[in-house]
This record gives structure tokens, sequence and C-alpha cells, in this order.
């Protein structure tokens, strides 16, 4: 950043290639209509945009790829609202930093939504061993803090180890009320079926153990998603081909999607993420696992860094049992589809009309 | 006279040529090892981990990129964490029975035959293609005294309970064959889906289609992907027994989740069973 460009970032004087006057909505190519706002803000713009290229050109005069590239965050938009340039500006910043922060060529990437791609998600609730696998290639592959202390390791999977044997032979004659012997499929002391509580710290010798299920949970990716209705500065929202992303510059850290979400699924940069330098992935997405800074939230988006090039998302490839199936629904070959078509489905809180693309299914 | 100065003048050419050959070769054994120093010192030994089952398919962490391992390997269980390369030291699958769709090259598998070598020795040392003397007529299971010294696991073989043993897979003479379905030695250890798929139809039908089983690679169903044979993820020889309830061999698990903070142990999930 050259201190010639710096005001160029500040949105009073900013004109977007194609559009005469900024847009309102989420689309970049629809345009608003003239607002008196806009003189409003360049009669008074002048006196603050004097001050802020002066502050700008001081700011600038470091050679520091990490301080110009805050300097410019200050002024980027939400992303939904930039423009490719915009767009293209804000990768190069963020490469060059990275790649001074991490010692290594890191690359950010920028790529849209696929045509005719809506990403789907099975997970085969019989097969899985409760490994973990899954939980750590996620680490390895999107950047999350690793640090010992609290607060300073954060996992985007979950797995839940339930008890089994709820329905088992030598419980068949048990309920309520107790000693009848009728078997009223649950009640308040003994639940039907599964519930979803059990063990997250879970560490035996060995896995699958003899009574116990398990149940990886991460982000859904709801079509209807709770937590994109509350947030209060719109930048977490569904991307075109189904993933729900977070841009992490606009996130004040108000924590109120994680408050929405049914799955507990998002995480908290408590404190400042802890990413040592030879662990970092260096291939990124800006809406995936580029690494964040304090007091944001994040969350599973199916690696977007790889998915949106056609590779399976990490967890997919690590899974030793092939539980998890990814791939496109509008494909009707794809293998969700077909597992859509052929087994039994369900899917997490289906009751809360969230309607996830993440499926669980059993043979 | 002439003659021997001919000679040592043959001798002296030869002679200072390879000198100069051993010379070039110093040399680049020299730029040789200043380039593998670096290299050498970031990692003394190759890193092996093992893919899905411990013992069946293992891959050696290289760099594809600098920087950027084909695989990474968990320190905790030595399992692989994270394919930079998925199609590393893969083969074209070949033509399968009803997978004609698929485009040619697009699916791969990691060839194991080297891997199983041990079955090629054999082939030499005693299955050399001669039907040994008191090798029984019928096709009913008998204890190999020899086999079960070898292969403790085949003593207690629980694949088809008894119904079935060693011959119904393995060709009697040819030891690097499995046997199709008209007892020929047509599949390779490549291939065991073929042998597989004779009794588990159901199975193979959803692993051609990508529901059962695990693939590596690009998710179109038209990209190109590492298939994961059967016997990668399963043993035959050994398909149920101890703790397991799955079908798979029971492994370490990688380490838990942080414990909240300010706790010390994570009793306090277990103190809310699900019967309250």
């Amino acid at each position: 950043m050259t201190p010639n460009e710096t005001p160029q970032a500040c949105p009073a004087q900013e004109q977007p290639a194609g559009c005469p006057v900024p847009p309102a909505s989420a689309d970049p190519a629809a345009c608003a209509p003239k607002t008196s706002r806009r003189d409003f803000l360049k009669a008074g713009g002048t006196l603050s945009l004097s001050s802020l290229m002066g502050a700008g050109a001081l700011m600038a005069q470091s050679d520091d790829a990490h301080a110009a590239a805050e300097w410019a965050e200050h002024f980027q938009k939400n992303y939904r609202l930039m423009t490719d340039k915009e767009k293209d500006e804000a990768r190069l910043r963020l490469e060059k930093r990275y790649s001074a922060e991490y010692g290594k060529k890191v690359t950010v990437d920028t790529t849209g939504p696929q045509p005719g791609v809506l990403m789907g998600y099975a997970l085969n609730i019989r097969k899985c061993i409760g490994c973990r696998r899954c939980v750590h290639a996620c680490v390895e592959e999107n950047n999350q803090s690793r640090g010992k202390r609290p607060g300073e390791k954060i996992e985007w999977i979950q797995v839940l180890r339930m008890e089994r044997g709820e329905f088992s032979k030598e419980r068949m004659n048990q309920g309520y009320p107790e000693g009848l012997g009728i078997q009223v499929g649950g009640n308040a002391y003994t639940p039907a079926g599964q519930v979803l509580e059990g063990q997250y710290h879970y560490n035996p010798e060995t896995v699958p153990e003899k009574d116990a299920n398990y149940m990886p949970i991460a982000c859904m990716q709801c079509e209807k998603p709770p937590c994109v209705k509350v947030c209060p500065v719109r930048t977490t929202y569904r991307e075109g081909d189904g993933v729900v992303v977070i841009d992490y510059n606009w996130c004040i850290g108000c924590r109120m999607c994680m408050g929405a979400c049914p799955y507990w699924a998002r995480r908290f940069n408590v404190a400042n993420p802890v990413l040592p330098k030879e662990e970092m992935n260096p291939v990124t997405h800006y809406l995936g696992n580029r690494p964040r800074m304090r007091g944001v939230v994040e969350k599973c988006h199916w690696c977007l860094q790889r998915s949106r090039h056609g590779r399976y998302p990490a967890c997919v490839e690590v899974c030793p049992v092939g539980a998890r199936k990814f791939g496109n629904l509008l494909d009707p070959n794809s293998e969700v589809s077909l597992v859509l078509a052929r087994k039994n489905v369900f899917r997490l809180k289906a009751e809360l009309n969230t309607f996830p693309k993440f499926f669980y299914f059993y043979d | 006279m002439k003659k021997l100065a001919i000679y040592t003048l043959a001798a002296a050419l030869c002679g200072s040529a390879l000198y100069a050959v051993s010379a070039v070769d110093k040399a680049a054994e020299q730029a040789k090892e200043a380039a593998a120093a670096p290299a050498e010192a970031a990692a003394k030994e190759p890193l092996v981990c093992f893919e899905s089952r411990k013992g069946a398919s293992e891959i050696t962490q290289k760099e594809v990129k600098p920087g950027l391992p084909n695989v990474k390997c968990s320190p905790t269980t030595g399992a692989a964490l994270w394919y930079g390369d998925p199609y590393e030291g893969t083969v074209p699958m070949g033509k399968m029975p009803q997978m004609a769709n698929l485009p040619e090259g697009q699916a791969v598998v990691r060839p194991r035959t080297e891997k199983l070598n041990l079955v090629a020795m054999c082939a030499t040392a005693c299955h050399n293609g001669v039907v040994p003397p008191g090798f029984p007529k019928h096709k009913k299971p008998v204890p190999i005294p020899t086999m079960e010294g070898m292969l403790p696991e085949v003593k207690d073989f629980q694949h088809g309970r008894g119904a079935i043993w060693c011959l119904d897979c393995h060709h009697a003479t040819k030891r690097d064959k499995l046997v199709d379905h008209y007892g020929d030695p047509s599949i390779s250890f490549d291939q065991p889906q073929l042998l597989c798929g004779k009794c588990h139809g159901d199975k193979l039908r959803d692993w051609r289609d990508g529901i059962h089983g695990k693939r590596i690679g690009e998710f179109a169903s038209t990209g190109k992907k590492r298939w994961f044979t059967c016997t990668e993820c399963h043993n035959p020889h050994n398909v149920q027994d101890g703790e397991r309830n799955r079908g798979f061999a029971q492994l370490q698990p990688e380490p838990a989740p942080q414990l909240p903070k300010g706790m010390k142990d994570a009793r306090h999930e277990k103190l809310h069973p699900i019967p309250h």
C-alpha cells in the first residue's frame, strides 16, 4: 500500500466500477437509486477526507505489511458489497501480509460459487468409529488456533459419544410405571431412542467401544440459517453454492450467532489465535481458512479453499471408515444425491426448520 | 617398442578420462550433499503414516512443493491426517464391470501387490504351481498346520463363520492371485472388489456409487478420484473380533478437545448419564 492508494480505500471518495452510485443491496450488480445522503457525505466528507489522508500518509510511511493492511482494512466494505477490483486489492493486501507474517508464500483465494453447484454433505452414523481424525484434519487444513492455554484451542468438529442400548433386549420390559412390564417407549426416566447427550471428552484406549455410538457435529450449512438471521452486521451469510460463510473483517464479535446456532457449530477467538508458522496452511480462501484475528467468530465452511476448486473437504478425505460423503446436490449421480435417494436419511433437529444440507444416514 | 608406447598412451588416456569422470562425479555428489543437507536437517528419517487401517497401507511423507507435504501424520497415533496430494503413487484402476461410464483414468488406486509381496515368496517356496501330495480333494475347510503357524489369525478364522476357508478366495497353486467366479486365478490383489463382490453384492453396488467406502480427490461425479479398495479398510482374515462393533479393527483415537476453562477432568460429562 503506497500513500497514493490510501485515499482510494476511503468510502467517501470511492466510485465502484460501472456503478454511478454505491450499491445498497447485497448484489453488487444492482445499483441503488441516487440519494441525498451521498451528496451530504460528499459535501461534508471533504474535511474528514483531508484529515484521513494525512493520517493515511503517516501510517503508510512504514513499510510494515501488517500495519498497511490493517489501515486499509478499516475502510474496507462488507465482502458482499465489494467490487471485483476491491476484492482483488483486499486479496493482494492479505497475501502480502500473511506471507510476511508466516514466512512463506500464502495465497488468498476469492473464487466465488461455481455455477450448477449446491454443496451437500452426508455422514453414515453407523460407520463412525469416533476416532476424531476428522477433527484434527480440519485443524490442519483450516488454520485454527492451537495453543495450550484456555480458549486458545479451537476445533470445529465435535464428536459426541452417546450411550447405546436404549432398546436393548434386557430392558425391553422396563418402563414406567416401574415393574408392570409395560414398554412405553421412553419416559421421563428413560428417554426413547437417543438424546443429544453424551461425552465429548471420551478418551479410551481404542475406539469404537462396544456400547457407544458416535455422532460428529459441525456446521450444518442450513438453508435457513438462524445465525444469519441474528447477525447484526450481516457479516455471516449464505453463499450461492449453499455454504454459510463469515467475512471475518466485519465480525464485531457480539456472538449472537453462537447463541442462535442450534448445532453448537460456531467458535469464538477469545484469545489471540496461536498458529505456528510451520503448521500454517498457505492455501487459503478469503471466506474460509485464512488466519483469523482475536474477537471474531469462525466455523466450518466445508473447506471452501478446496471445494470451490473441486476437491473434497479435508475431513472427508481423512475419514478412515469412509463415513463422510460430500457432493453436489444438483448432480443426480453425486454421492450425496445417491445417498438421499437410497438410504435412510435424517437431519439433526429437523423440527427447527433450519433445513440443513448436512444429512445423517445409515445403511 | 612402438606397441608399448601405444599401450602406455592408451592407459594414460584411460586414466585421465577416469579421473575426469570421477572428478565430475565428486562435484555432483558434493552439490547433492549441499542441497540435501538442509532437507535432512528438517526431517532426519522419512515419516511414514498408515492410511485407513493399521498395517494395510502406508504413505511416506515428502514435499510435493516447497512447504507443502503430500501427507501430514498424526503425532499421537501415526495415522494420515491430511492429504496434500491425493493421487500419490496411484495407477488407473482399469476396467471394472458396470463402471464403464467412468471416464478413463479418472478412477485410480494405489497398488498393493508390492505390499503383499510375502505372497510372491510363498509362490516360489512352496506353492510353485504344483499341487502338493496329500492335497484335499473336497472343498471343506481343513486345518493346515504350516499356514496356521505362519498366520496365527487364520486359526480363529471368523469370515463366513466356518463356512469358507482359504481356497474359496485364494487359488490353490497361484498364490499371487484370487479366484473369480469360475475358480480361475484372474483377480489381482489390487482389485479385491471383484472377489469380495461375489458375496457382498450390495456393498459392491454401494462402493461403485461411492456410498460405501472411501474416495479422495475431486468430488464431482466425473472427477478424478483415488478409490480405496476393500482390503485397505477391512482385513478379510479378521473381520470380527474383540470389542469392535462396526467391522473395522479398533484403533487409538486422536486426543480429546480442550477441557472447559477451570476444569481438571471431564467428569461433568458423566454426571448426567442418559437415564436421569
